[in-house]
C-alpha cells in the first residue's frame, strides 16, 4: 500500500476507552525514552547508563530523599496552577510567586536573626503565613488587570516574574547581605527553628506530606464545593456563568489567590527546606517546571502528587548524570522536553483516529 | 552605548521573528531555546568550516527545526501553546547544553574553544558621526543585516497583500479561512520565520559578541525578546527602538562603573522595562488604545474549521 497524504485521514473520536487512553499516554511516555536512547547512542553515550541514572532517582534512598526535596516545590506550585488553569486563566507567573513567597520566608528569618522579636516556636508559622500571603498578593495584581481590563495573563504574569527575580537578587546583594558570606549574594543561613524538618526515616522535606494534604484539599475544593463548579463552568464557558450571575472577577481573583498563595509555599520550602537560605536567581525554573507537571497531570490534583514526585527525580538525576557520565546536567531537560511533546502529541490521538488508507 | 546596539540587535533579531509568530497568533515561548540551538550550532559550525556564512545559516536552520516542532504541535495537534513553547525552550537548552560537551573539536569539547569573532565593517563618513557612529555603523555584518530586516518586515507587514493576511490569521483566523486564506500555511510561515531569526539571534551571540560557547550563556535574552514584542506592540520598526533601550539595560552591570549612578541599585534599573512593558500592555488595554495596538486578538488559540 502506498502511503501518501491522501490516503491518511482523520476522525474525531466519539468515545475513548480509558485502556486507550492510557495505553496512548504510556506510549508516549516510551517513545520520548527511546528518542532520546537514540539521540544518546548517536553521540556515543551508554542509555542503558544513562537510564540507570535515572531509575536511582526512585531507588537510592539518599537519591529518593533528594527526589521527594526537589518534588516539593513544585507539588506546590502546581497545585495553584491546576486550579487557575482550569480556569482557563493561563497563569506563567508561577515563577515569580514562588521567588515573592522566599523572599517573604527569608524577610520573617531576617526580622526574627536582626530584632528577635518572634519567639522560635512561631517563626515557621509566620513564615508560611507571609509566604502565602506575598504569593498571592504578587498573583491578585495580574488576575484584576485581566478582569478589569482584559490585560492578558500570560504576558502580565510573565513580565512579575522578572521583577519579583530582579527583587530577590537586589535584596540578597544589599539589604539582606549575610554579613558573615564574605560579599556572596546570600541571605543568612536559617535558623533550625526556621527550617522544615525531614520526614522521619526516609528523608526529604516533610514538606511534601503537606503538599499531599494540600493536593485532597484542592481537590475537594475543585470538585465539591460552589467555587469549584463556579470554577469549571467559567473556564468552559465565561459567556455561560456570566449569564448565570457569577462574577468574573471574584472567581479569578479567588483563583488567583490561591495559585499564588500556594507558589509562595512552595518558595518557602525552597529556602527553608532545600537551599537553607534565600540566594541570587534561587528558584530558576521551579515555576516553569510546576506548569509542565500540572499539564501533564491532566490538571488533576491527585496525580499531580505523582508528577511532581517524578519530575523531582528527573531534577536529582541531572545531577546523577552530570557526576557519574561527565554529561551536562541539563540533559534531563531533553528528557522532560521530550515526554512533553510526545505528551502533546497523544492527547491529539486521544481525539483524533488516524486512518491510513481505507475507502475515502 | 556600543554595547546597548549589540546587545540591542541581539534581542531585535529575535523579537523581530516573535512579532512575526505572534500576529500570525501563534505565541512561541520557545524563542530561548531557539536561540541557545542557534548558539552553540553558529561555533559548532564555524569550528568545522570556519566560513561565517554556512554558520549563520546552519543556526537559522536549527532555529527553524525547533520551531517546526512548535508548529506542528500547537497548529496541527492544536495543543496548547504555552506549555509547547516550553518544551521548545526546555528542549534547546538541553540539546545545547548536551551536544555542547559530547561534539568534540579536534579532541577538545567544543566548550571553552574561543572562535575569531566576526570583524567590524566600518562604513565611511556615517561611522564617523561622534557617539552615534561607532555604535551604529562601525558593526559585523548582522548588524547591518538586521536594520534591512526591520524595513522589510514592515514593508511586507503593512503594506503587503501577505502581511494583510498575517495580520488577519492573527486576529480572526475563520474570516481569513472564508476569505480564501491558508491559515495553517501562514502559520507555519510565520513561526518558520520566528525560528530562522531566533536561531540567527543565537549565531549573533557567539559569532559576534562572545566567541566562546558556554552553557546557558543566552541568559534569558530569548525572554526579554518576548517582552520587547509586547513593549513594540507588534511592530518592527517600536521593535528596533525598544531593543537598544532593552539592549542599554542589559548592558547595565558591564558599564555600570562608567555610569557610577550612585545610590541606585543596579536590579532597579534592570526592573524598568519589564515595568515600563508591563505599563504599555496595560496601557493598550484602555478603550482609546485597543483598536490600534492591543494583542493580535487570536493570538495562542488554535484554529481548527469544524468548530
Amino acid at each position: 500500500m502506498k502511503l501518501t497524504l491522501k490516503n491518511v485521514r482523520l476522525v474525531r473520536r466519539t468515545e475513548i476507552t480509558r485502556q486507550t487512553s492510557v495505553l496512548i499516554s504510556v506510549m508516549g511516555v516510551v517513545m520520548a525514552f527511546a528518542v532520546a536512547g537514540v539521540l544518546f547512542l548517536l553521540l556515543g553515550v551508554n542509555p542503558i547508563a544513562a537510564y540507570g541514572a535515572m531509575v536511582d532517582s526512585f531507588t537510592n534512598p539518599i537519591l529518593l530523599a533528594n527526589s521527594i526535596q526537589r518534588g516539593t516545590p513544585l507539588l506546590f506550585a502546581a497545585l495553584g496552577l491546576i486550579v487557575v488553569f482550569r480556569l482557563n486563566f493561563w497563569n506563567v507567573g508561577a515563577e515569580g510567586q514562588i521567588v515573592m513567597g522566599g523572599i517573604a520566608a527569608t524577610g520573617i528569618v531576617t526580622l526574627h536573626l536582626v530584632s528577635g522579636a518572634i519567639p522560635d516556636l512561631l517563626v515557621l508559622p509566620s513564615m508560611f503565613l507571609a509566604a502565602f500571603l506575598l504569593g498571592a498578593l504578587y498573583a491578585l495584581l495580574p488576575a484584576l488587570l485581566k478582569a478589569k481590563l482584559q490585560v492578558n495573563e500570560i504576558l502580565s504574569t510573565l513580565m512579575l516574574n522578572y521583577i519579583a527575580i530582579l527583587f530577590g537578587n537586589y535584596l540578597v546583594f544589599g539589604p539582606w547581605l549575610d554579613p558573615a558570606a564574605h560579599g556572596f549574594p546570600n541571605s543568612r543561613i536559617f535558623p533550625p527553628e526556621a527550617v522544615i524538618p525531614s520526614i522521619p526515616f526516609i528523608g526529604g522535606s516533610s514538606g511534601f506530606i503537606v503538599g499531599i494534604v494540600v493536593s485532597v484539599v484542592v481537590y475537594f475544593i475543585m470538585n465539591r464545593t460552589t467555587f469549584g463548579f463556579e470554577l469549571r463552568v467559567t473556564g468552559d464557558s465565561s459567556k455561560a456563568s456570566k449569564y448565570a450571575g457569577m462574577s468574573y472577577t471574584r472567581i479569578v481573583s479567588i483563583a488567583m489567590i490561591i495559585s499564588g498563595g500556594l507558589a509562595g509555599l512552595g518558595g518557602l520550602v525552597l529556602v527553608s527546606g532545600i537551599i537553607g537560605r534565600m540566594k541570587e536567581d534561587f528558584s530558576s525554573g521551579y515555576g516553569y517546571t510546576a506548569i509542565i507537571v500540572a499539564w501533564l497531570a491532566g490538571l488533576n490534583p491527585l496525580v499531580a502528587v505523582v508528577a511532581a514526585f517524578l519530575f523531582g527525580g528527573l531534577l536529582v538525576s541531572g545531577t546523577t548524570l552530570q557526576v557519574r557520565l561527565g554529561l551536562s546536567s541539563s540533559t534531563t531537560n531533553i528528557f522532560e522536553a521530550l515526554i512533553l511533546v510526545f505528551v502533546l502529541a497523544s492527547e491529539f490521538l486521544k481525539k483524533y483516529r488516524v486512518i491510513v488508507g481505507g475507502v475515502e | 552605548m556600543i554595547v546597548s546596539v549589540e546587545e540591542g540587535t541581539i534581542l531585535l533579531l529575535a523579537a523581530l521573528g516573535e512579532v512575526y509568530a505572534e500576529r500570525s497568533g501563534i505565541l512561541n515561548l520557545g524563542v530561548e531555546g531557539m536561540m541557545a540551538v542557534g548558539a552553540l550550532m553558529a561555533i559548532t559550525t564555524y569550528l568545522f568550516t570556519a566560513n561565517y556564512i554556512i554558520a549563520i545559516l546552519m543556526a537559522a536552520i536549527c532555529g527553524f527545526a525547533l520551531s517546526m516542532v512548535h508548529a506542528v504541535v500547537s497548529i496541527h495537534l492544536k495543543s496548547n501553546q504555552i506549555v509547547s513553547g516550553l518544551a521548545i525552550t526546555i528542549l534547546g537548552l538541553g540539546l545545547s547544553g548536551f551536544l555542547g560537551r559530547q561534539i568534540l573539536f579536534k579532541g577538545f569539547s567544543i566548550a571553552g574553544t574561543p572562535v575569531q569573532a566576526m570583524k567590524s565593517v566600518a562604513i565611511p563618513l556615517l561611522s564617523s558621526i561622534p557617539i552615534v557612529g561607532p555604535a551604529f555603523f562601525n558593526q559585523n555584518a548582522l548588524v547591518y543585516f538586521s536594520y534591512v530586516l526591520v524595513a522589510v518586515l514592515w514593508f511586507v507587514l503593512f503594506r503587503t497583500r501577505l502581511g494583510l493576511n498575517i495580520r488577519t490569521v492573527g486576529e480572526n483566523p475563520a474570516m481569513a479561512d472564508s476569505l480564501g486564506v491558508n491559515v495553517y500555511a501562514v502559520r507555519y510561515l510565520c513561526t518558520g520565520i520566528g525560528g530562522l531569526l531566533a536561531g540567527l539571534s543565537g549565531a549573533l551571540i557567539t559569532l559576534g559578541y562572545y566567541p566562546t560557547w558556554t552553557e546557558g550563556m543566552t541568559l534569558g535574552r530569548g525572554w526579554i525578546a518576548i517582552g520587547l514584542v509586547i513593549l513594540a506592540t507588534w511592530s518592527p520598526f517600536r521593535a528596533l527602538l525598544g531593543a537598544y533601550l532593552f539592549g542599554a539595560v542589559t548592558a547595565l552591570p558591564y558599564t555600570f562603573q562608567s555610569l557610577a549612578i550612585q545610590g541606585i541599585p543596579t536590579d532597579f534599573l534592570q526592573m524598568l522595562p519589564y515595568a515600563l512593558t508591563l505599563v504599555v500592555l496595560t496601557a493598550i488595554s484602555f478603550r482609546g488604545l485597543r483598536k490600534r495596538l492591543a494583542p493580535p486578538a487570536s493570538l495562542g488559540v488554535p484554529y481548527s474549521r469544524e468548530e
